[in-house]
C-alpha cells in the first residue's frame, strides 16, 4: 500500500517531479499536494482500500503525512473487521 | 498530454461546456448588457515599449487559442470554433496631458460597457500612456472564454512573451494547451460512468428544493442585470488575525487557502442568516475544475459554479458552524469535477461566495497594480456575490460585494459590507460567539433608526378639561344618541357631574378605581366621564363576561367599587355594599350638585384598567395613566381630522381598548356619539345596523366587521373616515372597502397592543403604494418608538423580521398586582436611559418605505374575529375541569389556505394551484396533466364512435316499438347537440327535461323549438321536493349540481321502466366523466380491459343510488333496490362515443338545431340555480367547482386553457344568488363565510366526560368568544420530535372529522396506516381517525373506487367496490382485511 500511494502521488499529483516521500514528509505544509491534489489521492485510496472515507474524517491530521496516511487506513480497516 | 495533438484535427465547431451554456444563456436574454465584459487594467510604473508590445500581443493571440475563439449559432444553439488566424492592430493612447485621474476611470468605465462581439472577436485591448511614465493595459476578455485563473494565465504568458521578445528576439513557439482539450474532457465526464457517485451526490444535495433568503426581506428578483460593486480592503491586521486564526487545529483545513475559504464561507452563511432570518441556505461557490495537470496552464472558462449547503441553528456559535461548513466542504472538494454543474440544479442560489486564489505578478519588473473592473451588471439570478482576492499580493485580502440594484437600493447597499465586516471582526474576536448575538449594524445605522419621531407637547388634562369646553361652549349640541335618547354635552356633563358627586360622597378619591360593568348605554359613558372626573380611574367590563372572571377582577384591581346595572347583577363573590345598580340610586344621584368638580388629573394618575386574556389563565390588567391616554387621544384627533362635526358609532365590545377610540375622541372634539345596543344574546352584529342606519361619518372597527359589509350597498353611506384595529387588514378587504364607498374614504391601519394604549403605529391606506398581501402598520404615533430587535436584543437592520418592541409615553405602568409578569413584559430600554421597553410578542420589519409590517406572532396568542386570546389562558382553564388530565387547543382555520392573490394556474390545463392537494413541477405543470401523459393512451381505449353507439342503441330494438332511447334534454348546448345528432343518426328518441324549477325562459324556449323542429316527443318532469334536493346538494357537495343530477337520473330511470325505453342517453361531456366517472386508478390495470372498467363504474353507480341523501329520502327510490333495474334500464354516455369540439359544437346547433345561446342565464346554457352552486362553491371553498371538470376539457383539447379560464373567472350575480339561496332555503350569511375560524379543545382524561358539560364549565370561567366550538377527547396528545404539543397536527383535522362524535384515534398497525394514508389522499384531508365514517368524510361512489382499487393494488387482493360503504371505518375495513389475509393463506 504504502508504495502504491506513494507511485500515485509522484505520477498523478504533484506538480514537479520528486524524489523520495518519505513517512514523516508533512506533505500539505511543504506544498507537495494541494488540495485538488488531496481529493484525488482520496479517491485512489478509496478505490484501492475498498472503502469509503466520509468528510468528517478528512482532516489534516489523517492525512498530513505518509505515516497518519498510513494509520488512518488500518484504523478503517479494523474498525471494518470488527464490523463484519 | 496528447490531447493536443489529437483534437488538434478534429472539426471545429464545438459545442459549449455546461458553464459556458450557462452564461451563454444570460447574454443572450440581456444582449446589449456587458454583464459577462471581464475586464482587467494593469497599471504599470514604467516604460512599456509600444511596438514590441504590439507584436507580444500578436504572438500572444497566436499562442492562445481562447482569443481567438468566436462563437456561432444554428437553430439556436451556440458553438465555439477557434479562427486558425486573427488580425489585430494595438489601439494605443496617450493620455499623458491628462492629469485628472477621473478622466482615465471614465475612459476605462465607458470602455468596459462596449459589448463585445461575440462572432467576431472575443476579447477588446488598449494600451493607455499615462503621464507620470506609467502605463495602464485595458484588457477585456468575454467570460465564455475566462475565469479568473485564466487571466492570470494570458497575463503571465504576455509579460513573458514580452521579455523574451524585448530581450532576445522571438523564441521558438510553444505548443501551447488548447481550451479545447477541456471543452472535449468536461464533455466526456458529463458522461463518464466512472462520475456516477459524484453525479449523484449533486443530484441528491439539490433535490430539496431550499428557500432563496430574502435579503434584509427583499425577495430574490430576477428582472435585472444592473448591479453595484462595492470593494472593501480588509487591511493588514484583519487578515493577518485571519490567518493566525488559520492556524489553530481546530480549525486548519488541508491548506491554508482552504482555511480561508471555510472561514469566510463561515462568515457569509452567518451574515445570510442575520439579515434574512433564514437557517437553511445554499451558496453557489465556484470549483475551479483545473484537475488535470495541464489545466492548469490553460487559458479559457473552467470554473463551475457548485453549491455549498449549510443549515444553522439557533445555538450554533462561529465555532460550531465553521465546523460544520468544514465537512460541507469536504464533500464539496470530493465530488466536484468538471461537468457536474448540469447535476447540480442552480434554481436555489441566489448569492455566491467567490474565493480567489490568484495572483498578478510585476510586468516586466515594473512594480504593476492589478485590478479587477466591475461592469455595472451581474447574473440576473444572483442578488449578492461576494468575491475574495489579493491579485497584486500584498498579504491583504479584498473583499468584493456585487449588489443586485433592484434588490439593494443604494442606501442599503453601503451598509452591506459594513454588516459583513462587523460580523468579521466578532469572530476574530471569539469565535464562541453565538452567530446571533454580534451587533451588525453601525452606529450611524442605529442612530437612525433610534431616531426619536415626532413628540407633541403634552396636555396634562386634555380629556376632561376639552370635554368640559365643549360642554359650556357648545353646550346645546348633541353629544350622545341612543336610540330616541339623546344628550346634549350641556346635559351629559351635568349628569356625569352629579354622579361624580355622588361618588365622591361614596368615598372616592383621585388614584382610587372604579370597575364599570355595562351593557353599552348612556349610562355607561356617564359613568366613564364621573368616575374620570373624581380623579379616579374606571376599569371597564363588558356585559360577556362570567361571574367568576369579574369576581377575579374586582379583587386583583382592589376597586373600590363597582357601578354597574339591572340587567347585569349576579351574586358577586364580593361585598354587596360596594355594588351599585345606578337605575336604583336615579333619585339620590339627581340630588347631587352638578358643577364641575375641576380636580385635575396628572399625567402619572391612572386613567383606566383594562383586563385582557392572561396566558396563566387569569386576566392580566393593564394599567394606563392619563400621559398615554392623552397622547394617543390628541395624536388620533389631529391625524384623523376628528371635530365638532365628527359623528361616531360605539358598537364594540367595552372591555377592549379599540373601543376607546370612539368613547373618547368625539367627546373632546365637539362630535358625537352613536350608541348601539348589544345583543344580550348570541354574536354582536350590532355593525350591520350601523350601516343600515346610516347616522355616522367615522368608525372605529376590526377588519373583521369589515369582512361583514361585503355584498351590501354602500355607495350612499356617509363614513369618511374608518379606523381599522385589532388584527392584520388583508390588502385585499382594503381594496373592496375601497372601492365600495364613495370617493375620498380615508382608512386608517391602527397597530397596538393594550399595553401601549390602544394604537401606537398607525398607517393610511393607499391603493397604489400598499400592494402586498397585508397593509402595513405604518409609523409611530407622537412620543412612541419602535425598535425591530433580535432573539438578542441587537436592533436588525432595516427590512430584516425581529420582534417589535415599544417604547415611549403611551407605554402601560404593566400589570394589576402582577410584578413578575409585568418585569418581564416590560423590560430595560437599552437605547434610552431611564425608560422600559414592552416586548410584544409581534414579528414586524421595516420595508423600503419606512414603515413597519406586521408578519405574525413569536408565540401562543391568536386573534379570532378581533379578540385578542392567549390559547394557554383556555388552556389552563379547561384544565382546571376534573377527570381532564392534559389539553391544547388550537385554533383552527378552516378555509382557504393559499390566498386569492397568489393562486397559479396549470401552465398546461389552467388547474389553480388552491385545487386540493394540488402539485405543480417546475414548469408549472399540475399532477394531473402529468398523470394523464401516462395514462393516455389507455384512456382512449375507453372512448368509442358513432357508429358503436348506434349499434348499441339499436341493439333492444324489439323491446319499445316507439322509442330506442330516453334523451336527457336540459336545454344548454351539450344535451341539445345530442338530441340533435341521435336523430340524424336515425333513432327513435323520447325527449325527457326535467325543471328544476330553474331553468330560464329562452332556454325553455329552445327546448320548445328544437322538439318542433326535430319533431321529437317530449316530456316534462318535476318535484315538489327540488328545493330540498338543492340544499342537501349545497351541504353535501358544495354545489347544486349533483343532487340535480341525482334527481334527473331517478325520474328518468322511472319513466324508462314505465314506457320499457331500454336506454337512456345522457350529455355527460368527457371533462365531466373524469370527474364523475373515470379516475386514474381505473387505468393502472396494464391489461386494459374496458368492460372491466364499465363493470367497475357501473358498481359505483349502484351504490351511488342507495346513498342515504335527500333525493333518496324524497323521490321514490325503491327501483334501485333490486339491481335488476341496471339490466333493464343502461344509461349511455353519447360524448363516450361522439367526440366534438366547442367550436364544432355550435356550429352544429346553429345550423341543424335552431339553438340559441340563453342570454338570461349568466354562465349555464340553461339553468339560473348554476350560479348559485359556483358561488357557494367558491366561498366554502375557495376554489371554482369547474375548475376540475374544465382541466379535464382542456387536457382532452375540447377547450383551450385560455377558454377555461375565462369562463371559471366570470362575475357572478351575487345579489341574484342570494335571492336564490332564501328561496331555497339554503340560509349561509357572510358571517358563517367570513369566518371559519374554531377553537379547538383537545384533551385527554376521562373519556366519558360529558362535553356538555365541559363546556357549560369553561362558559363560567371564560367570555363567549373564548369558549371552544369544539371539543374532542384524545387518548394522548400528540408530540412532536422535540416532545413539544403538535400543535400542527391538532389544526389539521377539519370540521367534520370534528364534529364526529367518535374520539380521534390515530392507526395502530400498519394495515390501518396504509388505509389512512390511502383515505387522506383520496379524501383530500390531512388527518383521518380509524373511527371516522367514511361517507361522513365525504366519500361517495366515486371515492370508494379510487380507495377499493389502490387497497387492491397494494394488497393485492380484489376486494369489492361496496366493502367500503360495509365497513366505512378504517378499524372495521382493516380487520375484515386481516381476516381475508389470513383466510387466504389457510387455503
Amino acid at each position: 500500500m504504502k508504495e502504491k500511494i506513494i507511485a500515485f502521488i509522484k505520477n498523478d499529483i504533484t506538480n514537479e517531479s520528486l524524489e523520495d516521500i518519505e513517512l514523516q514528509d508533512d506533505l500539505l505544509g511543504t506544498g507537495v499536494i494541494d488540495s485538488m491534489g488531496m481529493m484525488k489521492l482520496l479517491a485512489f485510496i478509496e478505490k484501492e482500500a475498498s472503502f469509503k472515507i466520509p468528510p468528517e474524517d478528512m482532516t489534516v491530521e489523517n492525512f498530513m503525512t505518509l505515516e497518519n496516511i498510513l494509520g488512518y487506513i488500518t484504523k478503517q480497516n479494523n474498525a471494518g473487521l470488527n464490523d463484519a | 498530454m496528447t490531447h493536443n495533438m489529437m483534437d488538434n484535427q478534429k472539426d471545429m465547431f464545438l459545442p459549449l461546456t455546461q458553464s459556458q451554456l450557462s452564461l451563454w444563456a444570460g447574454q443572450r436574454m440581456h444582449p446589449d448588457v456587458p454583464l459577462h465584459n471581464v475586464v482587467y487594467t494593469f497599471e504599470i510604473f514604467g516604460a512599456i515599449d509600444e511596438v514590441i508590445f504590439e507584436n507580444a500581443f500578436q504572438e500572444l493571440i497566436k499562442q492562445t487559442d481562447i482569443l481567438r475563439t468566436v462563437f456561432t449559432e444554428r437553430e439556436g444553439i451556440p458553438y465555439q470554433s477557434v479562427k486558425p488566424r486573427l488580425d489585430f492592430n494595438l489601439e494605443v493612447v496617450d493620455f499623458t496631458k491628462k492629469t485628472d485621474e477621473s478622466f482615465v476611470e471614465n475612459w476605462i468605465y465607458e470602455r468596459t460597457q462596449r459589448p463585445i462581439a461575440l462572432q467576431e472577436q472575443i476579447f477588446d485591448t488598449v494600451l493607455l500612456k499615462l503621464d507620470g511614465g506609467r502605463y495602464l493595459w485595458f484588457l477585456n476578455i468575454h467570460h465564455l472564454v475566462t475565469d479568473a485563473a485564466s487571466n492570470a494565465i494570458v497575463y503571465r504568458r504576455m509579460a513573458s512573451l514580452y521579455a523574451e521578445a524585448l530581450n532576445s528576439g522571438t523564441k521558438e513557439p510553444e505548443a501551447q494547451n488548447l481550451f479545447q482539450s477541456y471543452v472535449r474532457y468536461e464533455e466526456r465526464q458529463q458522461n463518464d460512468s466512472e462520475n456516477e457517485d459524484y453525479r449523484n451526490y449533486w443530484r441528491t444535495k439539490t433535490e430539496e428544493v431550499v428557500e432563496k433568503p430574502k435579503l434584509y426581506g427583499k425577495k430574490a428578483s430576477e428582472a435585472s442585470t444592473a448591479a453595484e460593486r462595492i470593494v472593501v480592503n480588509l487591511g493588514k491586521e484583519r487578515s493577518s488575525k485571519l490567518r493566525a486564526l488559520a492556524k489553530r487545529p481546530e480549525i486548519r483545513g488541508w491548506t491554508e487557502d482552504l482555511t480561508l475559504f471555510n472561514m469566510l464561507s463561515t462568515l457569509y452563511f452567518t451574515f445570510l442568516y442575520r439579515v434574512s432570518g433564514q437557517k437553511r441556505l445554499v451558496i453557489g461557490a465556484p470549483a475551479h475544475n483545473r484537475v488535470e495537470r495541464d489545466f492548469q496552464h490553460t487559458a479559457g472558462l473552467f470554473i463551475e459554479v457548485l453549491p455549498l449547503m449549510i443549515e444553522i441553528d439557533e445555538s450554533d456559535t462561529f465555532n460550531s458552524l465553521l465546523q460544520k461548513v468544514k465537512i460541507e466542504t469536504n464533500s464539496y472538494l470530493r465530488n466536484a469535477r468538471p461537468g457536474m454543474a448540469g447535476m447540480a440544479k442552480d434554481r436555489d442560489i441566489n448569492t455566491v461566495l467567490n474565493y480567489i486564489n490568484v495572483d498578478f505578478p510585476d510586468f516586466n519588473d515594473f512594480p504593476t497594480k492589478t485590478e479587477w473592473v466591475h461592469n455595472g451588471h451581474m447574473d440576473s439570478t444572483h442578488d449578492l456575490r461576494c468575491h475574495v482576492y489579493d491579485f497584486n499580493g500584498t498579504g491583504t485580502l479584498h473583499l468584493a460585494m456585487d449588489l443586485k440594484a433592484s434588490v439593494f437600493s443604494d442606501e442599503k447597499a453601503i451598509h452591506v459590507p459594513e454588516h459583513f465586516l462587523n460580523l468579521l471582526d466578532a469572530f476574530l474576536e471569539d469565535i464562541n460567539l453565538p452567530v446571533g448575538k454580534p451587533e451588525i449594524l453601525t452606529s450611524e445605522e442605529k442612530n437612525t433608526l433610534l431616531d426619536v419621531g415626532m413628540s407633541l407637547p403634552q396636555s396634562q388634562n386634555a380629556i376632561l378639561e376639552y370635554f368640559e369646553a365643549h360642554a359650556s361652549k357648545r353646550s346645546n349640541m348633541v353629544a350622545l344618541q341612543y336610540g330616541d335618547e339623546v344628550l346634549t354635552y350641556s346635559a351629559l356633563n351635568k349628569k356625569a357631574n352629579q354622579l361624580a358627586h355622588y361618588l365622591q360622597h361614596k368615598g372616592i378619591q383621585a388614584n382610587n378605581k372604579v370597575a364599570l360593568h355595562f351593557y353599552r348605554s348612556t349610562d355607561y359613558l356617564i359613568s366613564v366621564l364621573a368616575v374620570m372626573k373624581t380623579g379616579a380611574a374606571f376599569i371597564p367590563i363588558a356585559s360577556d363576561q362570567p361571574a367568576e372572571r369579574i369576581e377575579f377582577i374586582l379583587a386583583n384591581s382592589g376597586c373600590s367599587l363597582l357601578l354597574t346595572e339591572k340587567g347585569l347583577i349576579y351574586n358577586l363573590n364580593w361585598d354587596a355594599d360596594k355594588v351599585i345598580e345606578l337605575s336604583g340610586k336615579k333619585e339620590e344621584i339627581d340630588l347631587e350638585p352638578s358643577n364641575d368638580l375641576d380636580i385635575v388629573c396628572g399625567p402619572e394618575n391612572l386613567a383606566y384598567i383594562l383586563y385582557t386574556s392572561g396566558s396563566t389563565g387569569r386576566p392580566k390588567g393593564v394599567l394606563i395613566q392619563h400621559k398615554a391616554l392623552n397622547n394617543y387621544l390628541l395624536w388620533a384627533k389631529d391625524a384623523y381630522a376628528i371635530n365638532e362635526k365628527s359623528m361616531f358609532a360605539l358598537f364594540t365590545s367595552i372591555g377592549f381598548d379599540l373601543t376607546i377610540t370612539s368613547t373618547f375622541l368625539p367627546l373632546i372634539s365637539g362630535g358625537r356619539i352613536v350608541i348601539y345596543k348589544e345583543n344580550t344574546s348570541g354574536p354582536d352584529t350590532a355593525i350591520l345596523k350601523v350601516l343600515d342606519d346610516n347616522l355616522v361619518n367615522t368608525v372605529k372597527l376590526t377588519p373583521s366587521h369589515l369582512a361583514l359589509f361585503s355584498g351590501r350597498d354602500l355607495s350612499t353611506s356617509y363614513i369618511k373616515t374608518i379606523v381599522v384595529g385589532g388584527e392584520d387588514l388583508k390588502v385585499t378587504l382594503a381594496k373592496a372597502i375601497k372601492s365600495s364607498f364613495p370617493d375620498g374614504i380615508k382608512i386608517y391601519n391602527e397597530y397596538g397592543p393594550t399595553e401601549a394604549t390602544v394604537g401606537c403605529i398607525v398607517a393610511e391606506y393607499n391603493v397604489e403604494k400598499h400592494i402586498a398581501t397585508s397593509v402595513p402598520i405604518g409609523k409611530p404615533i407622537s412620543n412612541m418608538q419602535a425598535y425591530v430587535l433580535d432573539g438578542y436584543k441587537n436592533l436588525v437592520p432595516k427590512g430584516v423580521i425581529g420582534e417589535l418592541y415599544l417604547s415611549g409615553i403611551g407605554l402601560a405602568d404593566g400589570y394589576s398586582d402582577a410584578p413578575q409578569m409585568t418585569e418581564e413584559k416590560f423590560v430595560e430600554n437599552t437605547f434610552s436611559s431611564n425608560s422600559k421597553m414592552y416586548r410584544t410578542g409581534d414579528l414586524v420589519r421595516m420595508n423600503d418605505h419606512g414603515d413597519f409590517e406586521y408578519l405574525g406572532r413569536t408565540d401562543d396568542q391568536i386573534k379570532l374575529r378581533g379578540y385578542r386570546i392567549e390559547l394557554t389562558d383556555i388552556e389552563a382553564n379547561l384544565a382546571n375541569y376534573p377527570k381532564v388530565e392534559n389539553c391544547a387547543v388550537v385554533l383552527v382555520e378552516d378555509n382557504k389556505t393559499i390566498p386569492e392573490d397568489e393562486v397559479v394556474n396549470c401552465t398546461k390545463c389552467g388547474l389553480p394551484s388552491n385545487y386540493p392537494d394540488t402539485d405543480f413541477d417546475a414548469n408549472g405543470v399540475c399532477h394531473l396533466c402529468t398523470a394523464f401523459e401516462s395514462y393516455k393512451e389507455k384512456a382512449n381505449r375507453y372512448f368509442k364512435n358513432d357508429e358503436q353507439l348506434v349499434r348499441l342503441l339499436t341493439s333492444k330494438r324489439g323491446q319499445n316499438p316507439n322509442y330506442d332511447c330516453i334523451s336527457l334534454l336540459s336545454g344548454g348546448k351539450d344535451s341539445t347537440y345530442v338530441l340533435a345528432r341521435l336523430i340524424n343518426m336515425g333513432l327513435k328518441v323520447l325527449a325527457f327535461t326535467m325543471d328544476n324549477g330553474y331553468i330560464s325562459d329562452q332556454a325553455k324556449a329552445n327546448v320548445e323549438r328544437i322538439v318542433e323542429s326535430l319533431g321529437v316527443d317530449h316530456i316534462y318532469g318535476e318535484t315538489p321536493h327540488m328545493n330540498e334536493i338543492f340544499v342537501d346538494s349545497l351541504q353535501r357537495h358544495h354545489n347544486v349540481c349533483n343532487g340535480c343530477f341525482k334527481t334527473i337520473y331517478t325520474l328518468s330511470t322511472q319513466i324508462a321502466l314505465e314506457k320499457q325505453i331500454p336506454f337512456i342517453v345522457t350529455g355527460l361531456s368527457r371533462g365531466q366523466f373524469f370527474e364523475t366517472r373515470l379516475t386514474e386508478e381505473l387505468f393502472w390495470d396494464d391489461s386494459l380491459d374496458t368492460d372491466k372498467i364499465d363493470d367497475t363504474i357501473l358498481e359505483a353507480r349502484k351504490i351511488y343510488h342507495q346513498e342515504s341523501d335527500a333525493v333518496k329520502k324524497l323521490l321514490d327510490t325503491s327501483m334501485f333496490d333490486d339491481d335488476e333495474v341496471f339490466d333493464k334500464v343502461e344509461f349511455v354516455d353519447f360524448y363516450r362515443f361522439s367526440d366534438v369540439s366547442l367550436e364544432e359544437m355550435l356550429v352544429y346547433l346553429k345550423d341543424k338545431a335552431g339553438w340559441i345561446r340563453p342570454t338570461d342565464t349568466g354562465r349555464s346554457t340553461n339553468c339560473l340555480i348554476n350560479q348559485v352552486g359556483i358561488y357557494v362553491h367558491k366561498k366554502e371553498l375557495g376554489y371554482s367547482n369547474y375548475s376540475f371538470p374544465y382541466s379535464w376539457d382542456v387536457r382532452l383539447g375540447h377547450k383551450t386553457r385560455d377558454e377555461s379560464l375565462e369562463e371559471i373567472n366570470e362575475v357572478i350575480d351575487e345579489v341574484e344568488v342570494k335571492r336564490i339561496m332564501q328561496e331555497i332555503g339554503y340560509d349561509k350569511s357572510e358571517e358563517d363565510w367570513a369566518n371559519n375560524d374554531k377553537l379547538v379543545a383537545y384533551y385527554t382524561g376521562d373519556p366519558d366526560i360529558s362535553v356538555k358539560d365541559l363546556k357549560a364549565f369553561i362558559s363560567e370561567k371564560l367570555p363567549s368568544y373564548m369558549v371552544p366550538t369544539v371539543f374532542k377527547h384524545l387518548n394522548e396528545i400528540p408530540l412532536t420530535n422535540n416532545g413539544k404539543v403538535d400543535k400542527k397536527g391538532l389544526k389539521n383535522l377539519n370540521s367534520i372529522q370534528l364534529a364526529m362524535d367518535t374520539p380521534y384515534t390515530a392507526p395502530r398497525n400498519e394495515i390501518e396506516e396504509l388505509l389512512e394514508g390511502i383515505w387522506k389522499e383520496v379524501l383530500q384531508l390531512k388527518k383521518v381517525g380509524v373511527h371516522d365514517d367514511f361517507i361522513a368524510l365525504g366519500g361517495h361512489s366515486l371515492a370508494a373506487i379510487r380507495v377499493t382499487a389502490r387497497i387492491n393494488e397494494e394488497i393485492e387482493v380484489n376486494f369489492p367496490l361496496n366493502k367500503v360503504f360495509e365497513l366505512p371505518t378504517i378499524e372495521a375495513y382493516s380487520n375484515f382485511i386481516e381476516e381475508t389475509l389470513t383466510t387466504l393463506l389457510k387455503e
